[in-house]
């Protein structure tokens, strides 16, 4: 069972992610650059809307991508980034290549949620938010809900659901999703990121 | 800017005669379509169905597209038992629903070879043996007002939905009455706030018109940040121009200039439909300058929200259309004197104003007659657990838990044992099984300390420890609070680590009186409803379940076994 309370860290810190796939700040001032605006009043509405473009095509904001976003809607990057951390959807880390929702929901939780993210903790080592060593998987547990209580506990792995979850299953689903990107890497089909062991 | 184009074909409608014209065309498109020679197939696709493969089904429909047959793209109908599911309406035959269909079953199903898919007949009458899906439970037992195009019409078709009736009760307000007659009718519906408060919507709105600075606004609050209830989604996805019609109608009645929906960032496809919603009728011209001819000018704008629960609350949700943290503020002045920008703002449910249209066209009178006497109309519901049956439903106000769980949803799934249902959300406690016979509605369950909320119900079995589940509650609003008051953001972090001390096996029955006094302090202290309410789901469950949590701290055993107390963690609890 997950503990709040527990303070000792008992597993690696993620080492930093070298192969992310950088934010072309180009593709950002050219999106922004559609937002239009008549009053100051528009400007401040139009913000979380920009911001949440770019944590959609890149599955995070970084600082220089908020500056952007604050110099067109005339605001400062700290009170962009006040939102970025307030706003729960929001990353301000890359995400892995690949990126699973553990949805925590009532109904995956009377399903017994709370053992996948405690699965997640103990068998690679990342928590909420987190990604793994290798960069691979980044994990997000969804306080909120996703929306498929039927097939409670859900996980959602980048676009795929995969209901009725255990933690056996679990680690079969997150082997299988790095397995898969491994398979592009030998082919010479990736981004250009780092292969994975 | 995610720009959603409007359909191209659609023309600009300027006046009484333009809609009107507009108007027969469409159910005349309508009749055409399911009275035609074709073979009609619609494939049910909403968020819960895509996550079973319903466009992989989409898709396999699409390549059988011909002359002779229509592939549909419709919404989900809110069972979810029952997804990915296909409707095949052949010529002169009524629609036969299939159920559970994989795309691999797609030709099979169109042939009429895979019979023993279909679930029912969309029709009064069974047919060829296959039952009407009026004699399901499901179905049978609910009344269907404002979810009746839920997987009948094209959410992305507005010409679909004018032919259901949409827009009827915005043209009667713009042509055939005065605001002060829509304002009578909506008084007289009774029709109070479904968001959870239960505020009557027709008081509201008569002060919103009363209201003299300029501009004003209509905001509908479509944010539901409730963790298993997505009645607004569903709503959302299947019916988007009901919503905004019922926007639209505030706007005018209320005066109000301009009209705003706040979407949860978490709905991409609804956020999308109802984009899509929103070109179309600024295509045909019933939002913009001169609505019809009228003089009335009516600006709309789509805002998204981030994933903050808080954001649910109205002040905050005004805090996050003006791009700042979304945090609520102290009242009042009232949002109706100074909301968005300060300006008289009217805030309203989305399952509220979806119930405005069919208000306005019927009457307040006809709407009345439906529900219990202090709560009018129908309520979408979203039931989950261990139950046979999932899905959103909407039933008249005053039905029994009991009916409810049991009739409609199935009852339990074998090898489960029903303890208790969460209510209202997290904002509620629980009931056990001896609540379920009350009926229904806005004040019914408060003696009980249930609450109806937004319609959302978490039934729990024997598997499920009250201690952890009270403890994933008060964390849920631990995380979602704000942070801007004190009581709130450091009473429940506090709630949290005595009741981790119980799941430890460390409580003491002091804790139980500490618990006690550290709620009283959040609920009395706390500026906002998310605060005031954080502790009520713990208090309730120790109220029913108290013997569980003495097990806890006198036995040091957990009945169900889930909490770290039976396990290993215990020992190094207990050596701490």
């Amino acid at each position: 069972m997950a503990n709040a309370n527990q303070t000792h860290e008992m597993l690696p810190v993620p080492a930093p992610f070298t192969g992310r796939k950088e934010i072309d700040l180009d593709a950002v001032r050219e999106m922004v650059s559609h937002f239009h605006y008549e009053d100051f009043e528009e400007a401040q509405e139009l913000i979380l809307s920009a911001l949440q473009e770019v944590n959609e095509i890149f599955g995070w904001v970084s600082p220089e991508a908020s500056e952007i976003i604050a110099r067109h809607f005339g605001t400062t990057s700290e009170r962009v980034f006040a939102l970025l951390t307030f706003y729960a959807d929001f990353r301000t880390q890359p995400r892995g290549h690949h990126h699973m929702l553990i949805c925590h929901g009532m109904a995956c939780y009377v399903h017994g949620s709370q053992q996948l993210v405690q699965q997640m903790q103990d068998t690679f080592g990342v928590r909420d938010g987190d990604t793994t060593a290798d960069g691979n998987m980044s994990v997000q547990v969804v306080n909120g809900c996703l929306g498929v209580c039927d097939r409670a506990p859900v996980v959602k792995i980048d676009d795929t659901y995969h209901g009725f979850v255990d933690a056996g299953t679990l680690t079969e689903l997150v082997n299988r999703a790095v397995a898969s990107r491994s398979e592009v890497t030998e082919n010479g089909e990736n981004d250009g990121s780092h292969g994975t062991k | 800017m995610v720009h959603t184009a409007p359909s191209e074909h659609l023309p600009r409608l300027t006046s009484r005669e333009d809609f009107e014209a507009f108007r027969a065309q469409a159910r005349k498109r309508w009749t055409d379509l399911w009275e035609g020679n074709k073979t009609v197939v619609s494939v049910g696709v909403g968020s819960s169905s895509i996550a079973k493969g319903a466009l992989d089904v989409l898709a396999a429909c699409r390549q059988h597209e011909s002359e002779s047959t229509v592939v549909r793209e419709v919404s989900g109908n809110g069972a979810f038992w029952m997804e990915p599911w296909v409707e095949v309406k052949r010529p002169g035959e009524p629609p036969v629903v299939y159920g559970n269909v994989a795309a691999a079953d797609v030709s099979a199903v169109l042939t009429g070879a895979r019979q023993d898919l279909a679930v029912g007949v969309r029709a009064p009458e069974s047919f060829n043996g296959i039952p009407s899906l009026h004699e399901d439970p499901f179905f049978g037992h609910q009344q269907q007002i404002i979810t009746r195009n839920a997987g009948v019409i094209e959410p992305d078709s507005i010409e679909d939905a004018i032919a259901r009736g949409a827009y009827d009760g915005y043209f009667k307000v713009l042509f055939e009455m005065t605001a002060e007659e829509a304002i009578e009718e909506v008084t007289t519906a009774n029709v109070r706030g479904r968001g959870g408060g239960g505020f009557p919507a027709g008081i509201k709105w008569a002060s919103g018109r009363k209201a003299k600075a300029r501009p004003k606004f209509i905001v509908c609050n479509s944010h539901e940040g409730e963790p298993n209830v997505y009645k607004d989604r569903h709503l959302h996805e299947a019916d988007p121009h009901r919503i905004l019609e019922g926007i639209l109608i505030a706007c005018i009645v209320c005066g109000a200039e301009r009209g705003y929906n706040y979407i949860g960032g978490e709905y991409p496809l609804a956020i999308r439909r109802f984009r899509k919603a929103v070109a179309d009728a600024e295509r045909l011209g019933l939002i913009g300058k001169n609505v019809l001819g009228t003089g009335h000018n009516v600006a709309f704008r789509v805002r998204t929200g981030g994933g903050a629960y808080i954001c649910g609350e109205a002040s905050a949700l005004m805090y996050s259309v003006m791009g700042v943290k979304g945090q609520p503020r102290t009242k009042p002045p009232r949002s109706v004197e100074e909301g968005l920008w300060k300006r008289p703002t009217v805030a309203n449910n989305t399952e509220t104003l979806a119930n405005i249209p069919d208000i306005i066209v019927n009457g307040g009178e006809w709407y009345a007659n439906i529900g219990t006497e202090n709560s009018k109309g129908t309520k979408l519901m979203t039931v989950q657990g261990p139950l046979k049956r999932h899905g959103v439903v909407e039933v008249p106000m005053g039905i029994t838990l009991n009916h409810l769980f049991n009739d409609i949803f199935g009852g339990m799934r074998e090898g489960h044992e029903f303890k208790g249902v969460q209510t209202g959300g997290v904002s509620a406690g629980p009931l056990t099984k001896d609540h379920l016979d009350i009926p229904v509605d806005f004040d019914s369950l408060s003696d009980v300390g249930g609450m109806l909320g937004s319609g959302g119900w978490v039934i729990f079995d024997q598997n499920v420890c009250v201690v952890d589940f009270a403890r994933y509650l008060t964390a849920f609003n631990r995380y979602e609070s704000c942070a801007k008051c004190v009581p709130c953001r450091l009473g429940n972090p506090a709630l949290v680590e005595i009741l981790d001390r119980i799941r430890f096996g460390r409580g003491t029955l002091d804790d139980l009186t500490l618990i006690k006094r550290t709620s009283k302090h959040i609920i009395e202290l706390s500026l906002c409803g998310l605060g005031q309410v954080a502790p009520v789901p713990l208090m309730g469950m120790i109220q029913w379940y108290e013997e569980e949590f003495r097990r806890h701290i006198v036995d040091g055993v957990c009945p169900t076994g889930t909490c770290p107390i039976s396990s290993g963690d215990a020992v190094l609890a207990a050596g701490d």
